[in-house]
């Protein structure tokens, strides 16, 4: 659901251009300022620290005489700290309040210098709103890219980031509606939008429209055909013959090999598969998923000492993958090497363990 | 790199592709018609009036829709299949409006059946599942083993029409949320003993919440929320009682979710081996290694999780060597979405699934599987295969395109060499909905076509008639053992005339919470005599019986070591 968030966005545009722009800005401002909630230590020192501003704060004042007349280098290490706290927390204050143009080179300041894990978080992140907020672009990517980095599971950060690229994307897609309304790319982007919606028959349409002024033009048979593909009950053989087209179109498009190459395994043609699937691994060596997929049908026709290349291939690449552990397993397994098989079934149930839950039936 | 970014998810959706299987000529003496293979009797002409009710509940716990099985079985050795059926009843998450009850129609011979549930006294007790039929004691009456929950009950057949519940001094209670179960014979000492499967870990005040968080509007949970629990393997004192060898034998050792089971010599050892379809964990194949101990070898068989690794909901199960190599194989049917697998047994113990070259993958795509059997519906000599079909959530349709709660059922031919997928031309049944859970298979008019009975979540159960196999000739076997356990299970019977030659295995149990008339029906398609009989009984004995002089279109009955048919 939420990855389908930006599209769903980019459909937005595609109804009401004028839904977008800065009105939706200032929402997810305020709705970033709504988050700014989480710095602890703050709350930990007490209402004084967060009820006023640090400038009124007379113990904060007391604080910082203090720190500036230590005589010893580890009172100054410590006042330095302090003195970086104090900045940040001005920043971050000022932020909250929204004057982010007055907070942004404080926070600029505390960035660089605050070491305490949770203030750097809390800088960060009121960095981001502010650079949001005041359609700081290159700033706030920026902000985004290193809070990711350093708290790369952290909900809030996940969150912030998906709303702001998804706005990214509405942005672009409305300077692409506006400035080239009958270009392909907009036609393919309002496409694309219709298939986020599940609207098959007018994505059809307008991939058609697309190919009928630009014949040539690359993906839009491969989109096609995904599409047939993912109808219910999903019509394989339009879809055959769009990847094929596709192929005719762009001989490099690994990824029409690739659904060809799934098409015959799920008919059970295992050497039909396995050619496509070599010519996509071929033809893009870091299409993880054609390693497995030839793994999978090269164990399927039986062929399991030819399997194990590919299969070795996949779980070098993708070691959290139960699927690439369980197939390289077999294929082991059936080739006589069974401590090479017992080790990779093991890895199948330490990385199955791991892995979500994502099936969705009952 | 676009198009590119949604590959895996892609390659997972296309698990979900639907793909043509092609068109196959039938061999030109399997004398299949075009004609209806399966008629619907309704329950007016079979007498057959009651209804299975789940007691749906806002609460939605998990047993109201996985219930309930069915048997057909000769209560009264009449020579005539009757039919049995499980309901649900009080338990700690239910209690019924009107007093619920199993059901025993006896079979008057004449099409129709009564009700003799009474009589009999094989009511039930609990919140009925399924049932297993074995002579346990060896006294030529088949007993009853009812699975419930939260407790199960076992009915010794007192041999004049009536049973009685012998539970607690046989001590095969099983507490718990036992659901398939089986009867054969682990240590080869010619007594049935009784391996029951386990759901998960089950109660009221364990229940879940499942569903829409702001209208608190729940459905089923998936069962991945839920714990496993292991099954119970129970041994046959040979004096009326039973001792729970599940931690010695090794199968306690498996946390199960368990809803299918089928009991075969799966790797040709002389030893019945278990195999056990899980719901969201892996299934497994309980190895019988001898000496009481199974050995779980599932996920190195390949039969234990897809082809990503990953366990699916295996739900019904069955085994039968479809392709007559010597070796038996093996079929699961699992959630929509998921497919369900025809393993063929690529011997010492590993399998491959062959689903999709034979357009069973994609014929399966979106049902969801459980009641299932090999059979040989038009008497050809090839085994076919019948799947019975319905999604767990009565929602699901709100949730999930293309997905329905009633399914129709599937039927698939074996030309030989390949299925085929003849749902749409064997009959008006295969177009309508069900919410199919239990099949038995039963020949109840005596006609050698083995006939369908289908037990229906909160519904009336589906008896169906076989016309296809009375287009061909056939010869039905009751094999009856002596030193062998007494219902012969695991037993091989083949057949021959002429160059031509078929064989079938006596399997244990197969199918969803239900179980099967015992006799087997050779088909022999236009072939008019069978030349010669070979029964290889199981272990202890093992021996092979050889006859000819058979005739054709009747059943026979071969007793173990007599040396002769009647």
């Amino acid at each position: 659901m939420l990855l389908s968030l930006g599209l769903i966005r980019i459909r937005l545009l595609r109804r009401s251009p004028f839904l977008s722009g800065p009105r939706q800005l200032i929402s997810l401002n305020r709705l970033a300022a709504d988050k700014n909630r989480r710095y602890t230590p703050r709350k930990a020192m007490g209402p004084a620290f967060s009820s006023f501003g640090m400038f009124c704060n007379p113990i904060l004042i007391v604080l910082v005489i203090i720190a500036c007349i230590s005589g010893n280098a580890q009172e100054g290490a410590k006042a330095t700290t302090s003195n970086n706290s104090v900045v940040a927390e001005q920043g971050i204050s000022l932020a909250s309040k929204g004057n982010c143009r007055q907070a942004l080179p404080l926070l600029k300041r505390a960035r660089v210098q605050v070491t305490d894990k949770n203030l750097k978080y809390d800088v960060l992140m009121s960095s981001a709103r502010c650079f949001i907020g005041l359609e700081q672009t290159e700033g706030a990517v920026e902000t985004l890219l290193e809070l990711n980095r350093r708290f790369p599971k952290d909900p809030e950060v996940l969150y912030l980031t998906t709303h702001y690229y998804s706005e990214l994307a509405l942005k672009a897609s409305h300077e692409l509606a506006a400035d080239a309304p009958s270009s392909p790319q907009a036609q393919q982007l309002e496409a694309e939008a219709f298939e986020s919606e599940g609207d098959w028959d007018k994505a059809i349409t307008q991939y058609r429209t697309i190919l009928e002024k630009n014949p040539q033009r690359h993906g839009i048979h491969y989109r096609l055909g995904r599409l047939f593909l993912t109808k219910t009950p999903p019509d394989v053989e339009s879809a055959k013959k769009e990847f094929e087209e596709e192929l005719r179109i762009d001989p490099s498009s690994a990824a029409s090999e690739f659904l060809l190459g799934e098409i015959a395994r799920q008919a059970g043609q295992w050497d039909e598969a396995i050619k496509r699937f070599q010519a996509a691994a071929k033809m893009d060596e870091g299409f993880v998923e054609a390693y497995l997929a030839l793994g999978i049908s090269m164990n399927s026709a039986g062929k399991f000492s030819d399997a194990v290349s590919p299969l070795e291939t996949y779980v070098k690449m993708q070691p959290d993958d139960p699927a690439g552990h369980y197939q390289l397993g077999t294929a082991y397994a059936r080739t006589g090497r069974k401590q090479e098989a017992q080790r990779e079934m093991s890895l199948q149930q330490e990385t199955a363990a791991k892995a979500p839950r994502t099936s969705p039936q009952p | 790199m676009g198009p590119l970014m949604s590959r895996r998810t892609l390659l997972q959706m296309l698990g979900a592709t639907a793909i043509g299987s092609g068109i196959k000529v039938p061999s030109l003496l399997s004398g299949v018609t075009s004609a209806a293979a399966f008629e619907e009797i309704s329950s007016t002409a079979s007498g057959i009036s009651w209804t299975h009710v789940s007691g749906r509940s806002p609460m939605a716990h998990l047993p109201e829709t996985v219930g309930a099985g069915c048997a057909f079985f000769d209560y009264d050795n009449d020579g005539w299949m009757d039919v049995y059926l499980v309901n649900s009843g009080p338990c700690d998450f239910y209690t019924p409006s009107q007093p619920l009850r199993n059901a025993l129609y006896h079979n008057n011979r004449d099409g129709t059946f009564t009700d003799v549930t009474v009589r009999a006294g094989v009511p039930g007790n609990a919140y009925g599942m399924g049932v297993a039929v074995g002579d346990y004691d060896g006294d030529g009456f088949p007993d009853l083993y009812v699975t419930q929950y939260p407790n199960s009950i076992l009915y010794h057949n007192n041999g004049d029409g009536t049973f009685t519940d012998v539970t607690a001094k046989a001590g095969v209670a099983a507490r718990g949320w036992a659901t398939s179960a089986v009867w054969f014979d682990y240590d080869n000492d010619g007594k049935l003993d009784l391996f029951v499967c386990r759901f998960v870990d089950y109660s009221k005040t364990k229940l879940k919440f499942c569903g829409d968080l702001i209208t608190q509007e729940r459905h089923y949970c998936i069962p991945s929320i839920y714990d496993p629990m292991p099954c119970w393997l129970f041994h046959n004192n040979s004096d009326g009682t039973f001792t729970d060898v599940s931690k010695e034998s090794g199968i306690s050792r498996s946390p199960a979710k368990a809803w299918g089971v089928v009991a075969a010599d799966l790797n040709n050892d002389g030893r019945m081996d278990l195999y056990v379809t899980n719901d969201t964990v892996p299934n497994f194949l309980f190895a019988n290694r001898a000496k009481g101990h199974f050995e779980e070898v599932g996920m190195f068989a390949g039969v234990g999780l897809n082809s990503f690794g990953k366990p699916r909901s295996g739900m019904g199960v069955d085994a039968a060597d479809f392709d007559q190599d010597g070796w038996i194989d093996l079929f699961e049917a699992n959630v929509d979405h998921e497919m369900y697998s025809l393993y063929h047994n690529d011997k010492d113990e590993v399998f491959s699934d062959v689903s999709n070259p034979n357009g069973i993958g994609t014929a399966t795509q979106l049902m969801s599987g459980w009641g299932l059997k090999f059979l040989d519906y038009d008497n050809d000599g090839d085994i076919d295969l019948l799947l019975c079909n319905g999604h767990p959530d009565d929602t699901v349709e709100k949730r999930v395109e293309g997905v329905k709660f009633r399914e129709p059922i599937l039927l698939f031919r074996n030309s030989g060499n390949h299925f085929e997928n003849v749902s749409q031309r064997s009959g008006d049944i295969f177009s309508r909905p069900l919410a199919a859970r239990g099949l038995a298979l039963g020949d109840f008019d005596n006609d050698g076509a083995t006939d369908l009975l289908i037990s229906q979540n909160n519904g009336p159960p589906v008896l169906l008639r076989n016309l296809a196999g009375r287009s061909n000739h056939w010869l039905g076997v009751r094999v009856v053992g002596t030193k062998s356990n007494i219902d012969a299970v695991g037993a091989k019977i083949t057949y021959g005339c002429g160059e031509w030659q078929r064989h079938k295995f006596k399997v244990g149990g197969g199918s969803y919470l239900s179980s099967h008339d015992p006799r087997i029906v050779l088909g022999l398609g236009r072939r008019t005599k069978v030349d010669w009989l070979e029964v290889q009984w199981p272990q202890p004995s093992g021996k092979k019986e050889r006859f000819t002089d058979l005739p054709i279109d009747r059943y026979i009955t071969i007793v173990e070591a007599e040396g002769k048919w009647k």
